[in-house]
């Protein structure tokens, strides 16, 4: 079984809901320019290993309490390659925006925003659920497997802890 | 604000609708699922309302919030409602049939053994007895 590591799930749903938020006001207000900045947020928070927005909830939300952690074993390579492929996409969108494809362009977005409130809201993660069909399928540079007792790309039951 | 925003406003007002109406559909066909496992359940003594609680060992918030809300209906309310625990970790087979998506899940059965309500997180001590249809909130 794969060795699994401790991760704040607060911190990965607080980045799905403001890249939910900033799609749906970059769509209000008819801004493709924000998509471009979502995209980019995303795809540097995956280089980086962590939720792109995740900063707002580890300087702001979790210190002031208004946020609390939800630490749960989990693999975070599956968690990395959603945000990537998620950002893939919100770039295609931004990209696609910027070339007056705006049908297809604002799709793409209302897509993510799609999935990333049914990660957020419902705990189910398709980026994740992607990866671990590829690991099924013996696809090189994709090894881990769900946690014990848990649907591929369902968020893990119960807390770990409650460390701060 | 200028038509345009109006209208995008709209747009995404409805998106939004149909994803919270197919949540709401999820959790009615949550409940149609479960009615036909009711009497399945371990335990389960039909006539009496009860509260089908999933959880397992290392839940912090089900040790924390939802078990003492559930002690405390209990010794309030005990002998109008039965408590079925289902430890998901040891009966994963149950947690899987009832559509169990996070713990703590409590379903509300009532007296004819028709799943009313489904909660997943925690649910607190009064709005599970509104769920119940205790009369008195007083806990």
């Amino acid at each position: 079984m794969d060795e699994l590591k401790k991760i704040d799930h607060s911190a990965m749903t607080i980045n799905q809901v403001i890249i939910i938020a900033l799609n749906i006001i970059a769509f209000v207000f008819n801004q493709p320019w924000l998509t471009g900045l979502v995209a980019a947020v995303m795809l540097l928070g995956t280089l980086a290993g962590r939720p792109g927005f995740g900063f707002i909830y580890q300087s702001l939300l979790k210190p002031t309490g208004l946020v609390k952690p939800r630490v749960l074993l989990d693999n975070p390579e599956p968690h990395r390659f959603a945000q990537g492929l998620g950002g893939v996409f919100m770039l295609g969108g931004a990209l696609a925006l910027f070339s007056g494809l705006s049908a297809l362009g604002w799709g793409l977005v209302w897509m993510v925003a799609a999935l990333a409130a049914l990660n957020a809201f419902g705990g189910f993660c398709v980026g994740c659920f992607v990866y671990y069909w590829l690991t099924r399928f013996g696809v090189p540079g994709f090894s881990k497997t769900p946690p014990a007792g848990t649907f591929p790309g369902m968020r893990p039951k119960g807390t770990v802890s409650d460390e701060r | 604000m200028s038509a345009e925003v109006l209208e995008r406003l709209f747009i995404a007002a409805a998106i939004s609708s149909l994803a919270v109406a197919a949540y709401l559909l999820l959790n009615r066909y949550a409940l149609q699922r479960a009615s036909s496992k009711v009497n399945r359940l371990p335990s389960y003594q039909s006539g009496l309302p009860a509260i089908v609680y999933f959880t397992i060992p290392t839940c912090a918030p089900c040790k924390t919030v939802q078990r003492p809300a559930i002690e405390r209906m209990k010794a309030s309310y005990g002998k109008w409602f039965q408590v079925i625990e289902v430890d998901a970790s040891q009966q994963p087979e149950i947690a899987q049939e009832w559509g169990v998506l996070t713990v703590p899940t409590t379903f509300v059965i009532d007296a004819n053994g028709q799943p009313r309500y489904v909660n997943q997180g925690i649910a607190t001590a009064k709005k599970l007895i509104q769920q119940l249809e205790i009369e008195d909130y007083s806990i």
